[in-house]
């Protein structure tokens, strides 16, 4: 059994209800937010294109946090990754390693979404999911929401040519199916995020007999790795961007 | 288990087997199991600190009023959602809704009554007791009567509980000098348009039967941006749907980026853009014929009038291309009469706007949009009964958003109050009709012309923020003999008033039921979740408290709100347990297209008619059928201010929201990417901002963009706090109002076009 959530971008209309929804209902404190919202124009005036980034953890099959995570603070539960912050070291590794740059610090440690685990457990649906105006949010199963990202990419296709689905494929699936309404390099994902083996090789082994003095070291030897790669990506990001740039201006802004 | 309630589950494509997983989660799927410890994360959550208490109200974040279904425990606000049941939030919520908890425990709430001590202005104040503080006010009230008569108190409201303000205790004290914001200086072109037009105003949920529309036009309309939640659920579904959406703004706005037209009109010309489509859809045979035939007066001084107005003429004016003209109008004749402009709602914009609304409803009309399906539906406001009172001293005048109409429309008789005296705003002299035009009201408190205003009860307006020219506004209060001010937090009038009156949010008191005219009218509850903390007290109970004092016990014949509540609910065959029983709202039939009005004509003007042709303005000597007129150019180094919304805040009231200020901290000023460039400004300079009268604001961010024309500016209205009492919004971002020296009254509707002043970047902050 697997639940996932669909996040439609090209319905998404960047109201930051679900930001508000989910730090209320999250009580998270200020400065901290599990999903922000903002706008990506190209072009120049008074030829553009926009849409609205909705950045959010997409709770990766194969996830770097969970790879890294030393405590286990970090896990997997129903197709989603989870954090326990009361298990929570506070080491960073997790911020550091995420492709999608989601994982931050409060308080001294981890947080980022859950996916309003409780809230599901009881038999509800996550804050950000019920309060969208847009329609842009789902959650359920995940044939069913796989199902519904096709069914409205391929409607979207009228307006949005590139229009498709991202997230099946990328870090072994992730748990937020995207509808994005053009190809992810001109959204800013990348179209195949770089996630650490070698540390997952280590945890797999290291973490049934806890965190010896050579587990911590090969940890962190995996770790640097996976900054090393983390860093070159972003590289290459940026030189991507730098030649789509000579084609026109990016202007990413909070509205 | 927590007890989580079920109304959540909007959207939950599988429940029964979330709730399998969670048990079989280890081992699963080829993915690692979940720690032992996985059962009690966040084990300190509100949700597991006792039983969550379900309670309904209607959002009183932004004037949308959306049903709330209200979670709390222990006496504290925890949580809010929309009401599934309830036709506007439809189980949803924008960011202002679900900041209705944060709003409500802002620290920085106004706690006790208090009465000035120090200059108007300085904002120094000594606590004082309810009692005193309410006697006070009737004494002076009563002395202004004595000597100028109950007119010379005006009444200025906004919010949920206003009507107890400018509706009820004004017609019941006898001022016709009551007006809300939302009239002149927010929608009345646009309902003083649609009553001479149609002979109903376009009411607080614009009509479009957005389930069944094919193509929509937004003219100066952000949705997205302008957060009404209804309306961007409509819009998301039309969009989903692939549906046509035509977008005219001189801002590439949020929803410009999901429309298949944009138009970047240049400002102030779009009467010139609709009598262009106006003109194609008539020498195209593109209109719908049989159905102006059977509905319409004045086809043929409309089809006269646009004979010249091509789209080779309007593209000059208009700054467009004559093919973007021509396809954007015929993308949308294409779906018609599933297809319409939206009226939008702040439209006070250049002075002209009654005209420019008008050219809006005829291209509606001509599209054959208004009583059909997909298209405009008629609305019906929802029955039920008042709790008897005696009659009236004057009738209602206020207007706003749900009021109704005032009775000074058709040109009948004016509101009077009881010595005799109309309105003081001007209406007759310098406008033809519409509500009371708050801003006109301030002349009268200098001038004392036509007659002197020396009182005012002000209801959560904050005036400073609002009408524009504030330096005239504090001169105003200076003049005057009494000034109270009810609100919750302590805004920027607040330090002006003599005695200051501490409100309790919608969330901590009862209101009176929320009626809804739209094509399923519904009546819905609000009722309190917690007590109102500190010393503050429900409008409805300071609205009875001072009545009984001013010798209107008559008006307030019931021991509390419950007992009121349950007298109006009983016309209805319900009852406070009955509306709760139902999730908090009642829905009644409504009678939204032209089937349903087979025994009289849906259009109520003189002629039964949708009247293209107006002979009631041409009667007062004004355009009978709208014209372009040219307005005035910004002048050499200045920029046009336009203003507009940003999702997470509404007017000048939420910035100091501790969670949508931590979500949207500041507003930034838009500034063309080539124009800035040109002037030597670059993205993210901090800049002053000053307007062609001298009046500066600022600092204020940068925003260096693509997104705007280069002879205008933008700014989000309602920032620039400068109430020391706002800890979080003092002093952050520019003011639009501050800039806003200078308005066009409107001739028609007494609205106030503030879109006619110019800023330059004055300086490096």
């Amino acid at each position: 059994m697997s639940s996932s959530f669909l996040l439609d971008l090209t319905a998404c209309i960047g109201c930051d209800g679900c930001t508000v929804a989910c730090k209320t209902g999250n009580e998270l404190p200020q400065d901290v937010s599990y999903i922000r919202i903002s706008e990506r124009v190209s072009g120049t005036f008074p030829n553009l294109v926009g849409s609205i980034d909705n950045h959010r953890c997409l709770h990766c099959a194969d996830a770097a946090c969970v790879n890294v995570c030393p405590t286990g603070a970090l896990f997997q539960e129903d197709g989603l990754t989870r954090l326990n912050a009361s298990a929570c070291s506070g080491c960073q590794y997790c911020v550091q390693a995420c492709p999608f740059d989601v994982p931050v610090m409060a308080n001294g440690v981890a947080t980022k979404c859950d996916g309003c685990r409780d809230v599901v457990r009881a038999g509800g649906t996550p804050w950000c999911v019920t309060t969208c105006p847009s329609n842009a949010l789902m959650f359920g199963e995940r044939a069913d929401i796989a199902a519904e990202a096709h069914a409205r990419a391929t409607t979207m296709r009228a307006k949005y040519p590139n229009g498709q689905v991202y997230g099946e494929s990328q870090a072994g699936g992730l748990g937020v199916l995207l509808v994005l309404p053009d190809d992810p390099e001109q959204l800013g994902l990348p179209r195949d995020p770089d996630i650490p083996r070698v540390t997952e090789a280590w945890q797999d082994f290291a973490q049934p007999i806890g965190l010896g003095a050579i587990g911590v070291s090969v940890l962190g030897a995996g770790v640097a790795a996976v900054i090393a790669r983390r860093n070159h990506m972003n590289e290459m990001r940026a030189l991507e961007e730098a030649g789509a740039g000579a084609e026109g201006n990016d202007d990413e802004v909070t509205p | 288990m927590p007890k989580v309630p079920l109304e959540i589950t909007r959207r939950t494509l599988l429940k029964s087997g979330v709730a399998a997983g969670v048990a079989g989660a280890v081992g699963t799927n080829g993915m690692r199991g979940a720690p032992a410890f996985a059962a009690d994360i966040r084990e300190d959550a509100w949700y597991r600190q006792g039983e969550i208490k379900i309670t309904y109200s209607v959002c009183d974040m932004c004037p949308w009023s959306c049903g709330m279904i209200v979670q709390s425990v222990d006496g504290v606000i925890r949580k809010v959602d929309g009401n599934p049941k309830d036709p506007k939030s439809r189980g949803m919520l924008c960011a202002r809704g679900q900041g209705a908890v944060s709003f409500s425990q802002d620290p920085d709430r106004l706690r006790s009554p208090m009465v000035r001590t120090g200059e108007r202005g300085e904002g120094r104040f000594r606590e004082v007791e309810w009692d005193f503080a309410l006697d006070l006010i009737a004494q002076e009230m009563n002395k202004i009567k004595d000597r100028a008569g109950q007119e010379a108190i005006a009444f200025f409201g906004h919010t949920s509980g206003d009507h107890w303000w400018i509706g009820h205790l004004a017609q019941a004290w006898g001022s016709p000098n009551a007006a809300s914001p939302a009239s002149a200086m927010c929608i009345s072109p646009r309902d003083e348009a649609s009553l001479l037009t149609f002979g109903f105003p376009v009411g607080g949920r614009e009509p479009l039967d957005w389930e069944r529309l094919e193509a929509v036009a937004l003219i100066g309309s952000h949705i997205g941006e302008d957060a009404r939640n209804t309306v961007m659920q409509d819009f998301a579904n039309l969009h989903a749907r692939a549906g046509t959406v035509v977008v005219v703004d001189p801002r590439f706005s949020t929803v410009a980026t999901k429309s298949d037209h944009w138009l970047p009109i240049k400002p102030g010309t779009d009467t010139a853009l609709l009598l262009a489509w106006m003109h194609v859809l008539i020498t195209e045979g593109l209109y719908d014929a049989d159905y102006i035939d059977r509905w319409a007066t004045g086809f043929q001084q409309l089809e006269a009038h646009v004979q010249d107005k091509t789209p080779g003429w309007a593209a000059g004016i208009c700054d467009l291309e004559a093919d973007q003209i021509r396809d954007s109008v015929r993308a949308l004749a294409a779906h018609a009469p599933r297809a319409a402009i939206m009226p939008g709602r702040h439209v006070t914009w250049y002075g002209n706007d009654t005209q420019r609304m008008r050219a809006v409803y005829l291209v509606n009309a001509l599209l054959g949009a208004y009583g059909r399906e997909g298209g405009i539906f008629f609305n019906r406001a929802p029955y039920i009964g008042d709790v008897p009172h005696p009659p009236y001293a004057v009738a209602g005048s206020a207007g706003g958003c749900s009021a109704e109409p005032a009775d000074d429309g058709e040109r009948g008789p004016l509101a009077a109050g009881p010595t005799g005296k109309v309105r003081a705003d001007g209406v007759r002299e310098t406008f033809l009709q519409g509500p009371t035009a708050m801003q006109e009201l301030i002349e009268p408190m200098l001038t004392g012309q036509p007659y002197p205003i020396e009182g005012l009860i002000c209801y959560g307006t904050n005036l400073l923020k609002s009408v524009p020219d504030p330096e005239r506004t504090k001169e105003a209060l200076r003049n005057l003999e009494l000034f109270v001010a009810i609100d919750v937090l302590p805004m920027e009038h607040i330090a002006w008033a003599d005695i200051v009156l501490p409100e309790a949010t919608v969330l901590e008191r009862y209101e009176d039921l929320y009626t809804m005219a739209t094509d399923t009218p519904y009546i819905h509850l609000r009722e309190p979740a917690v007590e109102p903390p500190y010393d503050v007290k429900p409008g409805w109970w300071i609205a009875k408290e001072l009545g009984t004092r001013i010798g209107l016990d008559g008006f307030f014949r019931w021991e509390d709100i419950e007992e009121y509540l349950e007298i109006r609910l009983r016309s209805v065959g319900s009852s406070l347990d009955g509306i709760r029983a139902e999730g908090g709202v009642l829905i009644q039939q409504g009678r939204p297209f032209l089937e349903d009005h087979e025994d009289s004509s849906p259009f109520l003007t003189g002629s039964g008619k949708i009247e293209l042709y107006s002979q009631t303005l041409a009667d007062a000597g004004l355009d009978p059928l709208p014209e372009y007129e040219p307005i005035d150019e910004p002048p050499d180094g200045f920029y046009r201010l336009l203003y507009g919304r940003q999702p997470t805040h509404t007017f000048a009231r939420t910035q100091n929201t501790p969670v949508l200020h931590d979500v949207t901290p500041e507003n930034a000023v838009w500034l063309n990417a080539e124009e800035a460039r040109s002037i030597g400004v670059a993205d993210g300079a901090q800049v002053m901002l000053e307007n062609q009268d001298g009046a500066i604001s600022g600092p204020v961010t940068v925003k260096v963009t693509e997104r705007i024309r280069r002879d205008a500016v933008f700014l989000a209205h309602g920032w620039g706090h400068d109430s020391e009492g706002l800890s979080r919004a003092n002093g952050v971002g520019a003011s639009d109002t501050k800039l806003q020296t200078s308005y066009a009254l409107d001739p028609i509707s007494g609205g106030a076009g503030m879109r006619v002043n110019y800023v330059r970047i004055a300086s490096e902050a």
